[in-house]
């Protein structure tokens, strides 16, 4: 096909990538020459372009800091456990709701799985005190009153990580089932029935017909939570985690946070999110390449 | 017959997880309001969990008479309205296309994109920008600089690229231009992820208060949970508040305000769900074949 | 093959693209930095004849904002600003504008403020001296010297030369601290009640302490069934620092200078800290502490704890406890017997009860260079310092909101809500001082005292008393420590886990835990600390 025939055929479908690119251009493009930060001894006052070149000091400095791989390991120990624990989560309750033949109680838990998103870390920091403290928590005034020793939830490494999950199942789960539940919507209902006629039993028929209708959704998740791996949020270790834990609590964000921002060394903070964007940008090209070999599915 | 009871058995188990599950969720929720209604008191001796103690009105009288809440409120819809129609519709512009494996300059674009999940200039750059735009201290700062997000856009793509090729080949055979077939095939056959990510969008907006911080001034401009976060945040620098000496301390509110304004702020993007579940229809493409 | 070529020839485009858009952006911040020198003009020529007459000069004055605005006033729109205007700004010809910055976020909203060269106010503040320090010597700020000795005779007076002092960086005159009035910090506080029905004196040494928490512990007197904390403890320092600076050795005045640490000048390599931390591993392994108070950052559970009766003894802010519905408060509500006192109990070598007290400033109160309103700036400083300007800021209208006894204002309790919010922000608007200023020390103590509940008076004057005796003298170095300004979260942070590690080790790994931490910390910045402190204190002395 020549060009101006192309063109011609397919001028809307650039149209309408006018704007979003656009868009990219200027807010995200726009402002990513800071990333120079990393290579210049920061100042305030003469601005990015005006502070000092230093090469790869910067990165040389947080090469050096111990801290800096121990929250990197850290990052990466609770983000695997994430991806193993908190990512098909969703995925069972979802695949439990839309089994739910109670029309009502479906729409009911359905919305009410979901508030724990809506709520704060802050808030859910305070309650988590509350539920897992060793001295008075509830969990434990439950334990205790059967007898049993105090388990230190919150104090130590081990069950902290445990604890740590767990809220991070219970805080994201409800919310990460809607964008299955709005695949499952694709699904053909009639084919159930097809199936049932067959004979074919409860968990048969969600291993092969419910699950491969979410593959395309599940395996676009996975890529683009691997490409996460490297990088996480600063709300939920920082506020669930503690100092009788900070050996494992202790991540990138909130290594950016003390050693960056709130000592105002921008340079630093750059260099470390440079790293994460280099790490973060080939995993998800890694993840993609793979899934597209395996799965044929490919979000580039 | 077997099966019959085993499907009983499994939808009597499924139901009782998903119940346990439904008030693990709820009780969170139900103690927040147990404090916003309880004496101060019952609270600061840590006695209230799920039932208000000492049950009062005072904190929800205090912030519905607030007008600067109130008008917050409905700046806030305002906002959050705005943005998601604002995002969705940038969103659909760029899923469409690219939802096209064959589209040249496809895998350029996406990359282009991509890259902006992992790269980012960080707060002073994008400080000066949106000051350069001249759209400092306005709804638009707020508006513009999250318009589309990549995540949610690749999740468009994966559900637009789900729609069977055929449906709209059939369309391009009626002559169907791109434009039409974008609205009249394209977007309601989407309904539900469009309604999921609007969802999405609009929830991102309610919750989101970090660009404010910068990016606002004026307390016209004021979203809920940007007063929610400065009311809550006042106790949690405790290390800022004793270098304040007397100053601080005496600022502090009563736990059940908070409560009662985290309640007054979250119940409303609550509601946005339950309504959008009309979009949740089972077999709605379906009925487009068959139609 | 084909599939390496692609990808090659699009890094090269998006290498391309990526230039162009960079290239665009310089474009646009270039432009902006033009509009915002040429924005500024007219105030900037008419502020050199800042006569009553002519144009009027906006001064941009940085304002604390907490949200909490009560309902028909803004931050920026009260009566504090309408007084200052009405007071400062007409009479002089200088219209006054409030540029809020979110309490939480205040460094960082000035960093970008700064960084970005715009809308920065010509008075900015903070209380963290490493954000001060930094800012004067990336060249950020105005030299003040002259500028106060010209306009600013009251606010010089006011302020102090030894307060003062704070604000020279290498020699010169940055910035302006706020004058500190009340300068004690920590109390202790026993449950006398509890003492009386075991039989028991109030302890006055640190060993009788012991003895009595661990009474507490094994007879119980409040009933608490078993959950009885003799030793109110976290992680905050109000409870570990008073504790901790007891068990400090006598030392010279290089020694302070030089072995402490950290932002909060910790006593890290002082002989007697491993002391501090043995005793409080012994206290956590006997059960005399809460077995979470590792958790406890923001001091929430020793308060409920305190108000339930559980705790038997504690150290804390001098009148944290004494608040309207605060510790006490409820403590008295939940059980009307419980007596929560006052106490001067740790005790040193020397047998007394040292503990730190505050430096004398508040927040340091700078002027950008950017600024082309410094003179007007520091007017309005020295405005606030004059007459009783400051005193009606803090207090408000005599017979509307307080009446005078003995010459300390004393707020009216039943005031109505329109005069109660003329006050809400007067801390944050009355930036000379931190805390109430009526000219003596014992006086501000008493304006809060007779600002508590009246059940609570007598004890909040033992408190403040307590606070502001045997105390140890803030060290001030006349140079930034650099390392300390870089590493001081960090150092904070390890000291924390330190603390709370060596405490919660069984006994027979106490020692090991300690040489750990310790190593940890001295390799996390806390060897370039004492290195660079070593220097400055030779520098500064020779």
């Amino acid at each position: 096909m020549n060009a101006t025939r192309y063109i011609r055929r397919y001028w809307q479908l650039y149209a309408l990538l006018v704007l979003p690119v656009l868009y990219f251009a200027i807010f995200k493009y726009g402002p990513m020459y800071g990333v120079i930060i990393a290579f210049k001894d920061f100042n305030f006052f003469q601005g990015i372009n005006g502070s000092k070149w230093i090469g790869f000091d910067a990165f040389r400095e947080v090469f050096a800091m111990r801290d800096f791989y121990k929250t990197l390991r850290n990052t990466l120990m609770l983000n695997l456990l994430d991806l193993i624990v908190s990512f098909p989560a969703p995925l069972f309750i979802a695949i439990m709701l839309y089994e739910l033949r109670t029309a009502w109680f479906r729409k009911l838990s359905q919305t009410i799985l979901y508030i724990p998103h809506f709520i704060s870390w802050i808030i859910i920091g305070g309650i988590a005190y509350q539920v897992f403290g060793t001295q008075s928590g509830m969990l434990n005034n439950i334990i205790t009153s059967f007898g049993f020793d105090a388990v230190p939830f919150l104090t130590n490494k081990s069950y902290w990580l445990i604890t740590y999950l767990a809220i991070g199942v219970w805080q994201s789960a409800g919310w990460g089932t809607i964008i299955y539940l709005a695949a499952l919507t694709g699904l053909n209902r009639e084919l159930f029935e097809a199936a049932e006629v067959d004979g074919a039993g409860r968990m048969r028929r969600i291993w092969s017909i419910t699950l491969p209708s979410l593959k395309p959704t599940i395996v676009t998740l996975l890529i683009i939570n691997i490409g996460h791996m490297i990088s996480i949020g600063f709300d939920r270790p920082y506020i669930i985690g503690n100092t009788t834990v900070r050996e494992y609590s202790d991540v990138l964000s909130t290594f950016v946070y003390r050693v960056g921002l709130e000592s105002g060394q921008y340079t630093l903070a750059t260099v470390v999110g440079l790293f994460q964007a280099v790490v973060g940008l080939v995993f998800v090209l890694g993840s993609n390449y793979v899934s597209k070999k395996l799965a044929d599915q490919s979000i580039l | 017959m077997n099966a019959r009871q085993g499907g009983r058995l499994f939808d009597t188990v499924n139901m009782i997880i998903l119940f346990l599950l439904v008030l693990l969720c709820l009780a969170p929720f139900v103690h927040i309001i147990a404090i916003s209604l309880s004496s101060t008191r019952a609270i600061n001796s840590g006695e209230v969990s799920l039932l208000p103690i000492g049950l009062n009105w005072n904190s929800y009288k205090q912030v519905i008479t607030d007008m600067s809440m109130i008008k917050s409120l409905g700046f806030t819809v305002l906002l959050t309205v705005l943005f998601t129609v604002f995002c969705m519709t940038m969103s659909l512009a760029a899923a469409y296309p690219l939802s096209k494996m064959k589209l040249k300059g496809r895998k350029f674009v996406m990359f282009f994109i991509i890259i902006t999940m992992f790269f980012s200039g960080g707060i002073i750059p994008e400080y000066i920008l949106v000051r350069n735009l001249h759209i400092l201290d306005s709804i638009w700062a707020l508006v513009l600089p999250g318009l589309i997000s990549p995540f949610y856009l690749i999740i468009l793509i994966t559900f637009i690229q789900n729609i069977p090729d055929s449906l709209e080949e059939s369309a391009e055979i009626d002559g169907s231009s791109y434009f039409r077939s974008l609205f009249s095939l394209i977007i309601p056959l989407s309904m539900p992820v469009i309604a999921t990510l609007s969802l999405f969008y609009a929830v991102g907006r309610w919750n989101g208060f970090q660009d404010t911080l910068m990016y606002i001034t004026s307390p016209e401009l004021y979203p809920l949970q940007l007063k929610l976060y400065q009311l809550v945040q006042n106790n949690m620098v405790s290390d800022l508040m004793q270098l304040e000496g007397a100053n601080g301390t005496q600022l502090l509110q009563p736990e059940s305000l908070k409560a009662a304004s985290v309640i007054f702020a979250t119940v409303p993007i609550l509601l946005v769900y339950p309504w959008l579940q009309r979009y949740f229809v089972n077999g709605v493409m379906l009925g487009a074949v068959k139609g | 093959m084909v599939k390496k070529l692609n990808k090659h020839s699009m890094h090269k485009k998006t290498a391309g693209l990526l230039a162009l858009t960079l290239a665009g952006t310089a474009l646009l911040s270039a432009c902006g930095n033009n509009n915002n020198n040429g924005g500024d003009t007219a105030s900037a020529t008419s502020s050199a004849s800042a006569a009553p007459s002519g144009k009027a000069i906006t001064l941009k004055v940085e304002v604390f904002d907490r949200g909490n605005a009560p309902d028909g006033m803004s931050i920026t729109n009260n009566y504090l600003t309408k007084f200052v205007q009405d007071n400062f700004g007409t009479p002089n010809n200088i219209k006054v504008e409030f540029v809020p910055v979110p309490r939480s976020e205040e460094v960082n909203k000035l960093n970008v403020l700064m960084a970005s060269g715009s809308d920065v106010p010509d008075i900015v503040f903070t209380y963290d001296s490493s954000t001060f320090f930094r800012y004067a010597q990336q060249g950020g700020l105005t030299d003040l010297s002259e500028l106060l000795d010209q306009y600013g005779p009251n606010l010089k007076e006011f302020i102090g030369e030894d307060t003062l002092a704070y604000g020279v960086v290498e020699g010169t005159q940055y910035g302006v601290p706020a004058r500190r009035t009340h300068l004690g910090k920590y109390s202790s506080f026993i449950r006398t009640d509890w003492l009386d029905k075991l039989g028991l004196g109030s302890p006055t040494t640190t060993d009788e302490l012991y003895n009595v928490l661990k009474a507490f512990k094994e007879k119980d007197p409040g009933n608490t069934g078993g959950k009885v904390i003799p030793l109110g403890m976290t992680i905050a320092p109000a409870q570990y620092e008073p504790l901790i600076w007891s068990f400090i050795q006598p030392a010279t005045e290089e020694e302070l200078y030089t072995l402490t640490s950290g932002t909060r000048d910790l006593p890290i390599l002082l002989p007697g800290f491993k002391d501090a931390l043995q005793f409080m591993n012994k206290a956590y392994n006997e059960g005399l502490m809460s077995l979470d108070f590792g958790l406890d950052k923001d001091k929430t559970k020793l308060g409920q704890d305190v108000a339930n009766g559980l705790v038997g003894f504690y150290s804390e802010d001098d009148m944290n406890p004494f608040y309207k519905d605060g510790s006490v408060d409820t403590l008295r509500a939940n059980n009307p017997t419980a007596v929560l006192s006052a106490v001067d109990v740790y005790t040193n070598s020397e047998g007394k009860h040292a503990k730190p007290e505050y430096t004398p400033i508040g927040m340091y109160l700078m002027i950008p260079k950017a600024s082309k309103n410094a003179e007007a700036a520091i007017k309005y400083l020295d405005w606030m310092a004059s007459g009783d300007n400051l005193f009606q800021m803090q207090n408000g209208v005599e017979g509307e909101n307080y009446t005078l006894e003995d010459g300390v204002p004393v707020t009216i309790a039943d005031q109505s809500d329109e005069f109660r919010n003329r006050l809400y922000n007067q801390g944050d608007m009355a930036i000379i001082s931190n805390g109430k200023s009526l000219g003596s020390a014992d006086l501000n103590v008493e304006a809060y005292v007779k600002g508590m509940p009246e059940a609570n008076q007598d004890e909040t004057r033992k408190a403040m008393t307590i606070s502001r005796s045997d105390t140890i003298k803030p060290i001030r170095f006349d140079r930034p420590i650099e390392s300390q300004a870089k590493y001081g979260t960090t150092l904070q942070d390890k000291f924390e886990e330190m603390l709370v590690k060596t405490t919660m080790a069984k006994p027979d790994q106490f020692d090991s835990t300690y040489e750990a931490m310790l190593k940890d910390y001295m390799a996390s910045g806390g060897q370039a600390v004492l290195e660079e402190r070593q220097q400055a204190y030779a520098a500064m002395t020779k």
